[in-house]
């Protein structure tokens, strides 16, 4: 008996080489999984692939996320190491949820997208990494355009679409009223009014409605710039200025002629795709969604923007950057550049830019010639000038949303016809100024 | 006796029990208590505390403001207009949707065939989610392909053109107010109706031996044993009228111009789309004020009638 006991009492006390090589390797193995994520060694050793969340509208948007998808899937097959995953939220509230984000302590994405005012907002507040090493690794001369996304001389964000106001037409449309492209603004509001027929065609849509604050400031401050105005000069809001009254007294005239009135953008477009809208002042980037949702075959074929009639011929050029997320990971900071490296690299870059159908490249030699002759309905994107948003909004481009927050309400006063343009954007003009001793302290 | 028996009943209870039975509603209490703390004192704390700040993003680091975020208040005319706003919707929205359910009840109240079926599609307006009730009203609404203007226009043969409905500063907020109490009035209505069906039915039965008729009935009845549950609905119509975000919002945005912009709606689109959290706060805690201003008056009146009721 005694014998028995024996062994099973040496058995617990004493840990045999086996045992004590099994628990070493246990032990090495929880540490390691413990510390290997935060001192970031490569994924190679790691064995696990990096996650990276990417946040932006695209997804949403009509052709230009099924691009990316296309990109990304690409991105994929060319590498073991990372993974990228969609996130994100519509363009129309995109903006306000990553500043809120950000208020929050933190994006919720290791790569992010965003409008130039709001990336110049986040830039100032650190949100943003310097990408230099990504454009030497990549390899390309970027475009002049992309200082304005430069701290301290070095690039925060990567251009990923630009973007041009003009006004896109519907060419048949105008052929069946015999009409030619517009000369002047007086021709063009002539024009918009002899295309309408309410309520089975309208001359012109421009956003309007409380449901699209977004699109609908948007598009409105393409409207001076018709007359050659701009929002604001440095600090000072220019809201009464003649080129601001003149661009609103327009709208409000074509909204009273010729617009759907009522009617949200995403009805608006799909009136357009079916040729129910002759026209409407919008950015090249809105092309792919007609060509990728309207059944109508023909209309793509039929689309056209004007060549420049009005006065300085300048249309507003945005530039929407691609950032890595300052406060992720160091590793995911890397894994991102690496994903922004390959992205930029000029046939990857081409192929992304042919995808989603834009035609203003971010780097020498973006765009393909034989690609650029098929776009039929570019050529007056290319003949307007470019005026930046900084240029068009002044010191106001880090505080746009507060300023479309005031002029919005007192524009859609004058659109329902219980003021003047005049009178709404003094009192605009009044409110802008205070906002402008609040803000710019 | 009584207190005899008590203490001999309270005797028999050995203390530990006692005292585990003392902290058993204290305890049944504590999980609200905490997440009341956590999810609604600790916010409004910190939402008052944010009201002496500012706090705007890409302004840099919040800062101590004092009393200036309340003295800019009441010298915004944002702010004195959406007070006023949000009066005239709380007004509309007791009178229509208070006065909607009652009528409503009234009628299910009635011995009628079918009136089971009636009841289950009176409150479907009250079931229907938000979104969808505001889309199909948006629809309808809409100047150039509404239905609304079909009708309009047989009634009024004479309109040279569609109203604008949602667009028409002086239209937008009866028709918000229309919306919002389409879409609460069977709430109301199966309260009163509730109510009303606990009206003993000799007193009617009295006064049609005393020759009274309907509408005398209703007025010396109906009507006073309503009273309590009308001004509890009334209480409850202007909380819920006060705080109606979505109705309100995705209808007009609190436009045109600002015609429809209630303090709930201001507060948003402070805090949410100018970025001024600071000062989107303080309208908070000026919105707080009043609702707990409305809720010492429904307190209050239920405390006086719980007294007239025990007299």
């Amino acid at each position: 008996m005694t014998n028995q006991n024996t062994p099973k009492k040496t058995e617990k006390k004493n840990i045999s080489r086996r045992d004590f090589l099994k628990i070493g390797a246990a032990t090495a193995g929880a540490a390691t999984s413990i510390v290997m994520p935060k001192i970031g060694f490569p994924t190679f050793i790691r064995q696990t692939k990096m996650e990276l969340n990417f946040l932006t509208w695209f997804w949403q948007e009509a052709g230009r996320g099924d691009a990316w998808r296309m990109m990304i899937k690409k991105f994929h097959e060319s590498q073991s190491d990372i993974h990228i995953n969609e996130g994100g939220y519509g363009q129309e509230d995109y903006f306000s949820q990553i500043l809120i984000q950000a208020k929050s302590g933190k994006i919720d994405g290791d790569l992010f997208t965003e409008t130039p005012d709001g990336f110049l907002r986040l830039m100032k507040d650190g949100h943003t990494i310097s990408l230099e090493d990504v454009v030497k690794k990549a390899g390309v001369t970027l475009s002049k355009a992309q200082d304005m996304l430069r701290k301290d001389g070095e690039v925060n964000g990567l251009d990923i679409v630009t973007v041009r106001f003009g006004l896109l037409y519907n060419k048949a449309l105008y052929d069946k009223a015999g009409l030619g492209e517009p000369t002047s603004i007086d021709d063009w509001s002539t024009a918009v009014k002899s295309l309408t027929n309410k309520p089975n065609q309208f001359g012109i849509y421009s956003p309007h409605v409380a449901s699209d604050p977004f699109s609908t400031w948007f598009i409105l401050t393409q409207w001076p710039v018709l007359f050659d105005g701009v929002w604001a000069d440095g600090k000072k809001p220019r809201l009464t200025s003649e080129p601001v009254i003149k661009g609103l007294q327009l709208f409000k005239d074509m909204y009273d002629n010729a617009m759907p009135q009522g009617t949200d953008n995403g009805t608006a477009n799909i009136m357009f795709g079916n040729s129910q809208i002759a026209q409407m002042l919008v950015v090249s980037a809105a092309v792919n969604q007609w060509k990728t949702l309207t059944k109508d075959e023909q209309l793509y074929g039929n689309l056209r923007s004007a060549k420049p009639f009005w006065p300085g011929g300048k249309g507003i050029t945005r530039i929407h950057p691609i950032c890595i997320n300052a406060n992720t990971e160091p590793e995911k900071q890397a894994a991102a550049k690496e994903f922004l490296a390959w992205l930029y690299k000029k046939e990857n870059y081409q192929q992304l830019l042919e995808g989603c159908l834009d035609v203003i490249p971010a780097i020498e030699g973006g765009i393909r010639e034989e690609y650029r002759k098929t776009l039929t309905w570019a050529d007056g994107y290319d003949a307007t000038t470019a005026i930046t948003v900084p240029e068009v909004l002044g010191d106001f481009v880090l505080y746009n949303d507060e300023l479309g927050q005031i002029v919005v309400p007192h524009f859609q006063e004058v659109l329902s016809g219980t003021t003047s343009v005049e009178d709404a954007m003094a009192v605009a003009q009044q409110e802008a100024e205070d906002l402008a001793a609040r803000v710019f302290v | 006796m009584a207190v005899q028996a008590g203490v001999r009943v309270g005797s028999s209870i050995k203390p530990v029990e006692r005292q585990r039975r003392d902290k058993l509603p204290y305890m049944l209490a504590l999980p609200i208590i905490i997440y009341e703390g956590i999810f609604i004192l600790i916010p409004i704390i910190q939402q008052i505390g944010s009201s002496f700040t500012s706090d705007v993003i890409g302004m840099g680091a919040v800062k101590w403001v004092g009393l200036a975020n309340y003295d800019r208040m009441l010298h915004d005319r944002n702010f004195g207009n959406s007070l006023r706003v949000t009066l005239i919707f709380m007004v509309g929205t007791v009178i229509v949707a208070v006065g909607a359910g009652l009528l409503a009840a009234l009628l299910m109240n009635q011995p009628f065939r079918g009136r089971s079926i009636a009841r289950t599609i009176m409150t479907l307006p009250w079931a229907f989610p938000d979104l969808p009730t505001v889309l199909v009203f948006y629809w309808i609404l809409n100047p150039n392909f509404g239905v609304a203007n079909l009708f309009i226009r047989f009634l009024m043969p004479w309109l040279e053109q569609n109203p604008k409905w949602l667009l028409d500063i002086n239209l937008a907020m009866p028709l918000v107010i229309a919306i919002a109490s389409w879409k609460a009035f069977p709430f109301y209505g199966l309260v009163i109706l509730s109510a009303m069906q606990a009206i003993p039915y000799e007193l009617y039965e009295a006064a049609r031996v005393d020759g009274a008729n309907h509408r005398q009935a209703f007025r010396y009845i109906t009507l006073p044993a309503l009273l309590p549950t009308l001004m509890l609905m009334a209480v409850l119509a202007c909380i819920f009228a006060f705080r109606q975000f979505v109705v309100v919002w995705l209808t007009t945005g609190g436009g045109p111009g600002r015609v429809t912009e209630t303090l709930v709606v201001l507060v948003y689109k402070t805090a949410f789309k100018s970025f001024d959290f600071s000062y989107g706060a303080t309208i908070g805690v000026a919105g707080f004020i009043v609702v707990f201003a409305i809720t010492l008056l429904f307190v209050f009146l239920q405390r006086r009638q719980e007294a007239e009721a025990a007299i």
